[in-house]
């Protein structure tokens, strides 16, 4: 079960990665090398979320479920991933 | 100022040595200068973003911006309007906001509203297409007790894919740590003089305990932070963008979100205040007494008019809100954070043209920044402002505790009023006199109002006196005429 969830957030991760690339920073004030790395590892997560809420959605959507309901149920997914970075 | 002139001085081959304190065009940004006169911020735009700041001066974000009083207002300088403007540049001429606090003399309260305040107009210009690149507190003036955002040239067109907010790290390091430090460490709001840009992760890391570092306010932004710092390098830096726009706005949203969280926590801690109850507490005066002082501070009110007041030692604002009230910019002073806070909150709450400053007249804010001239000392943004100068209940600190004789004390007030002092003599068997005596009775002990007196004499004459019931007196001073030549004696008038 431990394994199986381990490989689930990985995933998850990587989803979150696929959704982002890379450009170059051209920045005035100094983003800081720490800090703009956590914007990017909180960038994933904020878009695994925002990955797994259309796909709840539109999952729910498909099986008849009012979209508040669906709305709900994602907005508590999403915030879940996001309220650890 | 030409091009050639611009190069030079930008080499710092041209350098005004004159020794006067005054401030230089500010010249970080490569956007723009921004330069000062008597009425007028005037922007110098450079070139390379002209059309840029036009776009935005078109925008609707500046107008919302503007009409919320959340931005200053900005307006196109006509060509030959102001001395220094260069003809065929473009020139922004913003109203004056005068005298201005710095972050280091604000309160919690105000690096709160200051930080909602960046947030607030970084998430509005992610929804209009815009960014904000600057996110310092050093962009944020108090006009009154209100926040406002003076740096027009930090917005730019935002990337619609940028998942990244590029003034993440200076809101971070100039806004959120500060604070948080405040929280944690106990380190005074007023220790940002010493860093323009604020704290580094690594600064408050090596302070925190191990409990601490795992706070999950401060996991992120200082722990995190801290242990990929090592793994960045000199490398050129790489930022996620998103494949789909809607994805990066809403990357943002969360980010910007999560600041708000992080600074309501960050600033919930208060500093201990010794005489914010003060008011409330003081058991030398009667009810009596009090109303018998605010009547007589009206009546001066009423009879000075003044359109700009100081009032040094401030405490919680009482006579501060009150000069307010009857129409005059006021500026209040106070060394004690807890004080000025109760203060700043109650002029913000009333709507109060009320700038407050935690600074200490003793001891006054030094100039700041590069060749000290990029910050003004205290004393220079306050000298000759003001019609009426109030002093309650300050002279005895200043005498018994900064042990500052009463000639220069008239000295400095001659400096600081153009015209009337309001001052409350506190007699040597004052309970708070005596408090503060502490045993140096043959120095101290037998000074009288008459010293007093005899020390303003070479800056002002007495036009009204009234005796309270708890013996302390109350004096309106008006400065001599001979004002020149009593400062001059400034230095040698020594009362005590």
């Amino acid at each position: 079960m431990k394994k199986l969830l381990e490989i689930a957030s990985i995933g998850l991760m990587v989803v979150g990665a696929a959704l982002l690339f890379e450009r170059p920073a051209y920045a005035y004030a100094d983003p800081g090398t720490g800090l703009l790395a956590i914007q990017a590892v909180g960038s994933a997560l904020v878009a695994t979320g925002w990955y797994l809420r259309k796909k709840i959605y539109s999952l729910l959507h498909r099986g008849g479920a009012t979209g508040r309901q669906s709305d709900e149920l994602s907005a508590t997914k999403e915030d879940e991933g996001a309220s650890s970075l | 100022m030409s091009r050639e002139t611009e190069k030079a001085w930008d080499a710092g081959l041209l350098e005004d040595d004159s020794g006067e304190s005054a401030l230089e065009p500010t010249f970080r940004d490569p956007a723009g200068h921004l330069y000062l006169t008597e009425t007028h911020a005037l922007r110098r735009v450079q070139p390379a973003a002209v059309e840029e700041t036009l776009a935005f001066l078109k925008s609707p974000l500046r107008a919302s911006l503007e009409d919320s009083g959340e931005l200053i207002a900005s307006r196109i300088a006509e060509p030959g309007a102001h001395a220094c403007m260069v003809a065929g540049e473009l020139w922004l001429e913003h109203p004056r906001i005068d005298p201005i606090s710095y972050p280091w003399e604000w309160t919690t309260g105000q690096w709160r509203a200051a930080a909602e305040l960046t947030l607030r107009i970084a998430r509005k210009a992610t929804d209009a297409g815009w960014a904000l690149k600057d996110a310092t507190p050093l962009n944020i003036v108090f006009a009154g007790a209100r926040p406002v955002l003076v740096d027009v040239l930090s917005l730019e067109r935002r990337d619609p894919q940028s998942s990244v907010w590029l003034a993440y790290g200076q809101f971070v390091r100039t806004f959120l740590l500060p604070l948080a430090a405040q929280r944690f460490l106990r380190w005074p709001l007023q220790a940002t003089f010493f860093s323009r840009d604020g704290y580094e992760p690594r600064d408050l890391f090596e302070a925190l305990s191990l409990l601490q570092r795992l706070h999950p306010d401060l996991l992120d932004v200082v722990t995190l932070a801290t242990l990929f710092e090592g793994s960045g390098g000199s490398k050129t830096r790489k930022l996620p963008v998103a494949r789909d726009p809607e994805l990066a706005t809403h990357i943002l949203h969360k980010r910007i979100d999560r600041l708000g969280k992080q600074i309501r926590r960050a600033a919930r801690s208060g500093v201990a205040s010794r005489w914010s109850g003060y008011q409330q507490a003081a058991s030398h005066y009667r009810p009596a007494d009090t109303e018998e002082k605010q009547r007589f501070v009206q009546n001066v009110q009423e009879r000075c008019r003044p359109s700009c007041v100081l009032d040094i030692g401030a405490n919680t604002g009482t006579y501060s809100l009150m000069a307010a009230e009857a129409g005059a910019q006021v500026v209040a002073l106070d060394s004690d954070s807890g004080a000025v806070e109760a203060l700043w909150r109650s002029a913000a709450e009333q709507g109060r043209n009320v700038t407050a400053m935690v600074a200490n007249i003793a001891r006054p804010t030094s100039a700041a920044g590069w060749r000290n001239r990029e910050q003004l000392s205290l004393l220079d943004r306050l000298m000759g402002k003001f019609d009426l100068v109030l002093m309650l209940a300050v002279i005895h600190h200043l005498v018994l505790r900064e042990q500052v004789p009463l000639g220069l004390i008239g000295g400095l007030c001659a400096k600081l009023t153009r015209r009337w002092l309001v001052l409350e003599w506190v007699p040597p068997a004052d309970p708070m006199y005596q408090e503060w005596l502490r045993g140096r009775e043959d120095l101290y002990g037998s000074l009288s109002e008459e010293d007093l007196r005899h020390a303003f004499a070479p800056f002002f004459h007495v036009l009204e006196r009234r005796v309270l019931g708890n013996q302390r007196v109350l004096l309106l001073f008006e400065r001599n005429e001979r004002g020149e030549a009593g400062r001059e004696a400034d230095g040698q008038a020594g009362g005590a």
